[in-house]
């Protein structure tokens, strides 16, 4: 099906030219990977007067680590996520959740800056940007700024994002010298498929823990809840179980096409337990490797 | 039979190398120049409404708009085996989606721009969305003209209701039956529609050029029977069938889906309107759930009676079928499942009232298993349970009742030579049935499920094939055929069965997809029996050629006729050692005599086959008299699950599928469609399902929702057996196996997630969350 | 407004000019008449449509066509230099991998990719790689099984080491 309206398209030399062109158009839409975009301009839902491509901008396509602090550009793709040594090394969690997001094919062209810009409740990069505390780096008209991961959800399909702004990077603070983590997905199968529930966990030295949920909720979930109660604890089976109790206080699942509010919940309960366990091994050097399915 | 040398025998299929370069080519993929014109549909929003008024003046004065047509433009009906579907929607709509009115422009753009200008006032009526308010007490009628509808005999259309057919079968005394059993019980199993999901959607170019004649290039498994009924519907315009060209390029899979017509009659209707020029009408993926065919759901109680030694005394079928808006094609699925609901066992009391009800979804129609896999689920579920009931293995259960040659069939008739204990035996053994596996992880439960099944050919008794075989100078043949490579290899099949007779190795025969001008005759590719019918056919027309060479040479070289013999491209004779006359050296220019003159010329043969021993005239009350089936294909599946007793997800580490194909004429692709048809099948009960709101719209019209297996969903060892009992009328013993992969697959689950957990799920699709759902519901009440 | 791009397609340069709003995969069927890569749902879900750009494996129903200019895009016609058919290929066609074939072009690109990338994938990560790409027919096991054949070969057609189609007997003769 061919895209029946017409915009303007430009690829930018600079970020600063990004958003040059972002304030001079009315509605001009971001092209990352373009796979949220090209769908939409088919089905009209995005319908901009001119489509500024950030994909090339050099600025925007690096994955650096400096001062404790992983530097994502928003061009980078998610297959240049799961293939860098960088992310492996330091943060595998992020692999392992880029590895989740859609097929190869999609991959190849997706970024984790257009997922979080969709900011629909499925998003898989979601959980992981609240588990992290990550911040995202905006440049607009007025400068740049950096919002964190509890301020830029603001409900489906919304963000902090302000008119003219570009997303130019991702900033994920190491939030130990080691740190485990695992992401949990729930799909009808195996195979790609938007997330009917996710969680992604934490473990880091002396028992702290993080905790964030996915696709339960119009935004992602911090459960602070969970945290509290297991920080400073080793994860025994009463304590696990009483962190479970918690979930339906802190996510607020539907029932649609893909899973109902009731199969929701239970599945948080049970990716919650398993992905606390991974992740908790993980530290310690050992469990399930990354990108192994635990459901 | 000497040894076979082709046949029997692994093959690379003629068709690989155009597919793995990319050389291949789909409807979609044909040029037809500058001059190509582009249709887009105006849909139906509502599921059930009376046509007001369209306006379509907007539209036609939109840029690049050629024309725009309704209803009023094409006031025809059209169908397989009951005229009840409309070119275009006339003074109502039945389903979401359904065809008001369509505008040709220059460009695909342009002309969905402009099909957002036409406008449409409906009146909305009432939708009736299930069988349960079709059925209710004067309902409302969604085709209140029914009566006047134009159908095959065998169908019983109920006046003044939406029962568009009752296929009724009675055999034996029920009352005696049950009052024989030892144990009696019932119950209801509910099956949802599925799509086809054949990567290649729908499409079609139409071509009325000045001369008067129709081309229709079309992705299709029916290219005669899509020119029969594109000349009957259109007849009114002049046209005759030697006018009308069908051509079916490569078809991106078919499943059913792509036979008989549905949206191809719009390519047909349209190039009428824009005479001289192409129109392409392609389907998008969400029309091509919507509006070609669904397989119809279904509602079915099972009502059994047992004796306590396993004998079956009386089967009671009630089956619901919810066909949709439109029935021409889907009828005769409910005519099928009716004849064949008591599975493959030997039954002597038996009721089936097989009932096709319209519904104001989309229409129902064939896909793969063609309403054996619906009403499979309920029979072997229920098969299942009562083995259990009992106290019986429910594989002894089903190899006692196992159907025979000979065995009387619920009209009448005889079964056929097959080998289904030997399925049972050896799908059985596959996956080492009563040995109980017990899962490396505890939080996970292991069970087994075992299913038998048969399937017929459904086709009207005169469906026919027919074959030509040209030879060529070099002694390399063309074989014309109208059947369709859809996937399942029937080209190289057809190439093995002439090799066979000819002595011409396959890779110098070229085996034509279809063209209604140059090939002759096929009904459609469908029923899984192409291989047998057409097969035959081919074999007829290679034995044709033989006997034209072998007449040939003896005439005019003097050779014994009855010595002569064909190998190695060559004529040979048992008399004469030394005597080799090569293909090449007579096929075309003959062969030269002393004198100069020649005898012989080019060979062409011609073969035909129509089951001549088939009818479908029965008496309507009970079905007894005809022989409405030519054969049974039968088999056993047999699967062993694991699952997560938290998740609910089932992972399946072996399935294995027995099946008596009479003869494998090529025995890897015979493989390959097991663990294709099977996956397809699998993919029904654990993932797929089509949902509709409450106001009849689809909502999974895409793979975003309806989850069709990736290479990750798949079972981790698929085991698939060849059984041959030779079916006497078939090309070297064969007969067909395409559907029968698919349609034991759901019971067979059903009873292994029975097996593994104790319960027993009786609604189609077992998703992962209904199973843990109903894990959770019965530890909750256990507590 | 049209832009005139430039891009390499199947090794050979070209320039056309493409309106933002053209789809590459529509450019490269309607208007450049390489056929290979289909449309199955137009999406971004079935993978028919996948091309290679800049040795990436990706959707093009998902790619404006003005994307490409300045980068290199490859079909599976591209694949096949001197008209010989990859090892991955024939593994393919002597394996029987494909039904319908209508998935085939984008199948083989994915693979392709992984092959390139990772010459020694396990059967998970082959499956992973391919998930991407729907096929209706085959049960993908003849599909895993072939590019499996391929691990530790090289993806790309080396004329030495892979005789033609008609220099080989085994292509259009039975199977072991």
């Amino acid at each position: 099906m061919p895209i029946l309206r017409e915009f303007d398209y430009h690829r930018p030399a600079t970020v600063k030219e990004a958003v040059k062109l972002l304030a001079k158009y009315k509605k001009p839409a971001v092209l990352a990977g373009g796979t949220d975009l090209v769908n939409g301009l088919k089905d009209e839902v995005s319908q901009p007067d001119a489509v500024i491509d950030i994909k090339g901008l050099r600025e925007l396509r690096a994955i650096s680590f400096k001062k404790n602090l992983l530097t994502i550009g928003a061009a980078v793709t998610f297959a240049e996520l799961i293939e860098s040594k960088l992310v492996q090394a330091k943060y595998p969690v992020i692999a392992e959740v880029a590895r989740a997001v859609g097929s190869a094919g999609v991959r190849n062209r997706a970024t984790m800056a257009g997922n979080i810009c969709s900011a629909v409740p499925c998003a898989d990069s979601a959980p992981l940007l609240a588990a992290y505390g990550a911040r995202v780096c905006v440049q607009g008209p007025k400068g740049k700024r950096k919002v964190p991961a509890a301020k830029w959800f603001k409900g489906n399909r919304k963000t902090d994002i302000k008119k003219g702004e570009l997303v130019t990077a991702i900033e994920f603070a190491l939030p130990a010298k080691a740190h485990g983590g695992c992401f949990v997905k729930l799909g009808r199968y195996s195979g790609e498929d938007l997330a009917q529930a996710s969680v992604l966990v934490l473990a880091l030295p002396e028992h702290r823990y993080r905790v964030a949920f996915g696709s339960v909720a119009p935004a992602p979930v911090r459960a602070e809840k969970i945290e509290d109660l297991l920080n400073g604890k080793g994860v025994s089976g009463g304590i696990v179980r009483q962190a479970q109790e918690l979930i339906p206080s802190i996510i607020s699942p539907i029932t649609d096409i893909r899973a109902s509010r009731e199969y929701r919940l239970q599945m948080c309960r049970v990716m919650f337990e398993r992905g606390l366990r991974a992740a908790v091994a993980r530290l310690d050097g050992g469990g399930p490797s990354y990108g192994t399915s635990l459901i | 039979m000497g040894e076979l040398k082709y046949v029997g025998h692994d093959q690379v299929r003629v068709d690989g190398l155009p597919k793995v370069t990319g050389a291949a080519q789909y409807v979609d993929d044909i040029e037809f120049g500058p001059g190509l014109l582009y249709a887009a549909i105006v849909e139906s929003p509502y599921a059930h409404a009376v046509i007001k008024s369209i306006d379509v003046t907007k539209a036609e004065k939109a840029d690049n708009v050629v024309t725009v047509v309704t209803g009023k433009d094409f006031p025809y009906r059209f169908g397989l085996y009951m005229h009840d579907r409309y070119v275009f929607a006339q003074d109502r709509v039945r389903f979401v989606g359904e065809q008001v009115a369509a505008v040709i422009a220059r460009d695909p753009a342009s002309a969905l721009r402009a099909a957002k200008l036409v406008k449409v006032d409906y009146k909305e009526l009432t939708p009736i969305l299930t069988v349960r308010d079709a059925l209710a007490a004067s309902p409302q009628l969604i085709h209140p003209e029914l009566a006047t509808y134009t159908h095959v005999p065998w169908f019983f259309p109920q006046e003044r209701s939406n029962i568009a057919h009752w296929r009724k079968v009675r055999k034996g005394n029920m009352e005696d039956g049950f009052k024989q059993a030892e144990l009696v019980f019932e119950d209801t199993y509910t099956v949802p529609r599925y799509a086809h999901c054949a990567i290649e959607t729908h499409g079609a170019v139409g071509l009325f050029d000045h001369a008067g004649r129709l081309t229709v290039w079309s992705a299709s498994q029916s290219p005669y029977t899509q020119r029969h009924l594109f000349a009957e519907a259109l007849s009114p315009l002049g046209l005759s069938h030697q006018n009308v060209r069908v051509i079916a390029p490569f078809v991106g899979g078919g499943f059913g889906g792509k036979a008989g017509v549905s949206m191809e009659i719009l390519a047909a209707a349209l190039a009428t309107a824009v005479k001289g020029s192409p129109v392409k009408v392609l389907w998008s993926r969400a029309q091509e759930f919507y509006n070609t065919y669904q397989r119809q759901g279904v509602v079915a109680t099972t009502k059994i009676g047992v004796k306590k030694d396993g004998t079956i005394t009386a089967l009671a079928q009630t089956l619901h079928w919810d066909a949709g808006a439109y029935v021409e094609y889907g009828a005769n699925v409910v005519n099928a499942a009716g004849l064949s609901a008591t599975g493959p066992y030997r039954i002597p009391n038996v009721s089936i009232d097989s009932v096709c009800v319209y519904t104001n979804l989309p229409p129902g129609g064939p896909y793969r298993g063609f309403g054996y896999s619906e009403f499979l689920f309920g029979l072997e579920s229920h098969i299942n349970e009562t083995a259990r009931k009992i106290g019986m293995d429910p594989v002894e259960f089903r190899y006692r009742n196992a159907i025979k040659e000979g065995d009387a069939l619920t009209y009448g008739g005889h079964m056929n030579p097959s080998g289904l204990q030997q399925c049972i035996d050896k799908a059985a053994a596959a996956i080492e049935w009563g040995k109980q596996e017990k899962p490396a992880d505890p939080a996970k439960a292991r069970g087994k499920g075992f299913a038998c099944f048969w399937k017929a050919p459904a086709m009207p008794p005169n469906a026919s094939s027919t074959a030509f075989i040209k030879f060529n100078e070099d002694g390399s043949l063309n074989v014309l055929v109208s059947a369709m490579e859809i996937g399942q290899g029937f080209l190289t099949v057809m190439a093995q069965i002439a090799a066979e007779v000819l002595a011409v190795p396959v890779e110098k025969i070229r085996v034509e997809l279809p063209d209604t001008d140059r090939n002759p005759y096929e009904w459609q590719t469908v029923a899984s029996h192409i291989t047998w019918g057409t097969g035959n056919a081919v074999q007829r027309a290679a034995e044709d050629c033989r006997e034209q060479v072998f007449d040939l040479v003896s005439r005019a070289l003097g050779t014994q006729r009855e010595d002569l013999y064909l190998e190695d491209q060559a004529v040979r004779s048992r008399s004469e050692k030394e005597f080799i006359l090569p293909f090449r050296d007579f096929a075309i220019n003959g062969l030269m005599m002393k004198d100069g003159t020649y005898r012989g010329g080019p060979i062409v043969g011609r073969g035909m086959f129509m089951p001549e021993f088939a009818s479908a005239l029965s008496d309507p009350e009970t079905s007894q008299g005809g022989k409405p089936n030519v054969h049974y294909t039968v088999g056993a599946a047999a699967v062993e699950v694991e699952i997560d007793r938290e998740t609910g997800r089932i992972t399946i580490p072996k399935a294995a599928l027995a099946v008596d194909v009479g003869k494998a004429i090529n025995p890897g692709l015979v493989r390959d469609q097991v663990s294709g048809g099977l996956l397809q099948g699998i993919a029904t009960v654990l993932y797929e399902d089509m949902r509709f709101d409450g106001k009849g719209k689809l909502l999974n019209p895409n793979f975003s929702d309806y989850k069709i297996p990736t290479a990750l969903d798949v079972p981790d060892q698929v085991v698939p057996i060849i059984v041959e009992v030779a079916q006497p009328d078939g090309p070297f013993g064969a007969r067909g196996v395409g559907e029968h992969t698919m349609i034991p697959a759901a019971p067979m689950i059903a009873n292994a997630i029975e097996n593994a957990l104790g319960i027993r799920i009786r609604s189609m699709p077992i998703t992962a969350e209904k199973v843990a759902l109903a894990l959770r519901a019965k530890s909750d009440g256990a507590r | 407004m049209k832009k005139n791009i430039s891009f390499k397609l199947n090794g050979r340069k070209l320039s056309l000019d493409a309106a933002p709003h053209e789809v590459l995969l529509e450019v490269l069927r309607d208007r450049l008449g390489v056929k290979s890569p289909k449309c199955g749902c137009d999406r971004g879900d079935c993978g028919t449509c996948t091309v290679m750009i800049d040795g990436r494996a990706l959707r093009s129903c998902m790619v404006l066509a003005i994307e490409v200019d300045g980068h290199e895009v490859t079909t599976l016609e591209g694949l096949m230099t001197d008209g010989e058919i990859t090892p991955l290929q024939r593994a393919l066609l002597e394996r029987n991998a494909f039904q319908c074939g209508f998935c085939a072009p984008g199948m083989i690109l994915s693979a392709t990719e992984l092959l390139r990338k990772n010459p020694d994938p396990d059967e998970h990560e082959i499956k992973e790689a391919i998930a991407g790409n729907l096929c209706r027919c085959t049960g993908y096991t003849p599909i895993v099984e072939a590019v499996k054949e391929c691990v530790g070969k090289s993806a790309k057609p080396d004329p030495s080491l892979v005789p033609s189609p008609m220099r080989r007997g085994k292509l259009s003769g039975r199977r072991k």
